[in-house]
């Protein structure tokens, strides 16, 4: 459970650190333009296809510790 | 304009038949069935769902809206949803075995269970019906700014609205109880083909591609891309600010708190809040052309209405006919189970509650708050008219202030007591209102409902250790079933 807990954490804090750092630090900002978008259009097209990276590490992270859960 | 008009009535008409065609069998199993047999949904089932109740008549002309009024801090919206997922990937499935052990299917079923405390219940059911007005409004206004656009202006704003009013109050009651799963699936579909196509074309008939029209933005536009854009005072602060408190409140609206209790397993939940992701990038899409609506437009348009005049300038008539029914759809349909979850949390857990109640009369009266609900909400409408994304935003800052009673009170921390919880809502809902009827949206560079969480977080914590007692052995059962029974919750079922 615990370990369950921390993992879940990290992955909040992930998804969130990526879209709210990123423009706090870096990507708040039009040029450089990055694949041919401006910078804060690139960061935010991007992150949301990061995110279902994070959880579905997450959720086979999950599933890994628990072999015998449901369906 | 003749077709589009027609295509419009016909499109309704048909998702009307189609809600009635399943609302026949739902009305025969109660409310009680209606709420509770759905504890079976497997994760695409949850998928759709959820995707046709979170992206709405707001996804479709109230970003476009925000962007072109506001500029960068629309950001906000795109993160504001993923934070929630990656909340909900483990807080959805412990309000699930909560459900499925103490059968409840409602939100207030939940605080009441676990304060035990029947008024806290009530006064919970009570608020949140009437903080979800705003979202009824929402969907209101979205209609409204369609048919005003579709008439030409020459059905005025009000007019507009009033008919969108009747529009959505006879579809609810007529036909959809829940958008059943075929309204979804078609929703979703035309929704999603529709804003796609207008991506596509809108680069390529106003800029030559989407590599000029970018260029272009970054000459014309230049910080109106960034924050705080066009406002004054939406910074970074604000930027995240705003998507804590409002990743923190996502789940605590009571339509989309119940969709935990409609899944068949904890791990459908989690499934689905790993690709529910995906549907944000139709967002990015419908925020670049508000952008682009800018250089097209010109800045003297109403922000709710770009979208549709864009579509109504780039595509030829059939297609315009399509795009219109498929925004129409996205108001229609997510409204169905919002109206109901709030006329049902007053018809069950305020009156029936009050004064026990059959099953059959319970139901018979949710159908009938349908009317008065949606016209309180006009009334908002018609009192306040303003942007889709301010209506959301307000609302946004009263329903997270459930968060410490259900989230951290409900799933995590065992001596918050029922004083507490309800001691901080007050205290949240009255920071939001003073700071917002004194027009300060930002306090400090702050979001005003994020600094009314603070002091409704504080004020729940000081409180509960203040009353806190002998905890009760039905509020430790509550925890049991999460911690201790089992050494995983996910694996409890």
């Amino acid at each position: 459970m615990r370990t369950a807990m921390r993992n879940w954490l990290v992955g909040v804090g992930l998804v969130a650190g990526l879209y709210l750092l990123g423009p706090v630090i870096y990507f708040n900002r039009v040029y450089p333009f990055i694949l041919g978008m401006p910078a804060i259009i690139f960061w935010y097209a991007l992150v949301p296809v990061l995110t279902p990276v994070i959880l579905g590490t997450l959720y086979l992270t999950d599933r890994a510790q628990n072999p015998k859960g449901d369906e | 304009m003749g077709i589009v008009i027609a295509a419009a009535v016909i499109g309704v008409a048909l998702l009307t038949v189609l809600g009635m065609a399943s609302g026949a069998r739902e009305s025969r199993s109660s409310l009680a069935g209606w709420l509770v047999n759905r504890r079976n949904m497997g994760p695409w089932l949850v998928w759709f769902l959820l995707g046709t109740e979170i992206y709405t008549a707001f996804t479709f002309q109230g970003l476009a809206g925000y962007a072109y009024a506001k500029g960068g801090p629309v950001f906000y919206n795109v993160a504001l949803n993923d934070v929630a997922y990656s909340l909900g990937f483990m807080i959805l499935p412990l309000i699930w075995i909560l459900g499925k052990r103490f059968r409840y299917v409602t939100q207030a079923d939940f605080v009441a269970g676990r304060y035990q405390s029947r008024a806290l219940g009530m006064f919970v059911a009570l608020t949140t019906a009437i903080i979800m007005i705003a979202y009824i409004d929402l969907n209101i206004t979205g209609l409204g700014a369609i048919f005003h656009v579709i008439s030409h202006s020459r059905l005025s704003v009000m007019w507009s609205d009033i008919l969108g009013f009747f529009v959505l109050a006879t579809a609810v009651y007529v036909g959809g109880i829940r958008g059943n799963a075929w309204q979804s699936v078609v929703k979703d579909v035309f929704m999603i083909v529709a804003l796609g196509a207008l991506f596509l074309v809108f680069p390529y008939h106003e800029f030559h591609g989407f590599g000029p029209m970018f260029r272009d933005f970054g000459k014309d536009l230049g910080p109106v891309m960034t924050l705080p854009g066009k406002t004054k005072n939406f910074g970074l602060l604000w930027l995240v600010t705003t998507v804590l408190m409002t990743g923190m409140g996502q789940w605590m609206w009571p339509q989309w708190f119940g969709v935990a209790y409609t899944a068949r397993s904890p791990r459908s939940l989690k499934i689905q809040a790993v690709f529910m992701p995906l549907y944000q990038l139709v967002k990015v899409a419908v925020i670049i052309v508000g952008f682009g609506a800018l250089l097209v437009l010109g800045t003297h348009q109403n922000g709710n209405d770009v979208i549709v005049i864009l579509a109504r300038r780039l595509l030829s008539t059939p297609f315009f006919a399509f795009f219109v029914v498929a925004a129409i759809f996205a108001a229609l349909v997510p409204a169905g189970p919002i109206i109901m979850t709030s006329a049902s949390l007053l018809a069950k857990n305020v009156w029936a509650e009050h004064r026990p109640q059959s099953d059959r009369r319970i139901y018979r009266a949710t159908k009938l708050l349908v009317f008065p609900l949606t016209f309180l909400a006009l009334f908002l409408a018609l009192g306040a008219p303003s942007l889709l994304v301010a209506i959301l935003l307000v609302a946004y800052d009263f329903i997270a202030q459930l968060f410490p009673a259900i989230v951290i009170g409900g799933l995590f921390w065992r001596g918050a007591t029922k004083y507490g919880a309800f001691w901080g809502m007050v205290a949240g809902w009255a920071a939001d209102a003073a700071l917002l009827l004194s027009g300060h949206g930002v306090v400090g560079g702050m979001n005003a409902g994020f600094a009314a969480l603070i002091l409704n977080g504080a004020v729940f914590m000081i409180v509960s250790l203040a009353t806190s007692k002998r905890i009760s052995p039905a509020e430790h059962q509550h925890f049991a079933v999460l911690y201790e029974t089992h050494e995983d919750p996910a694996r409890t079922v």
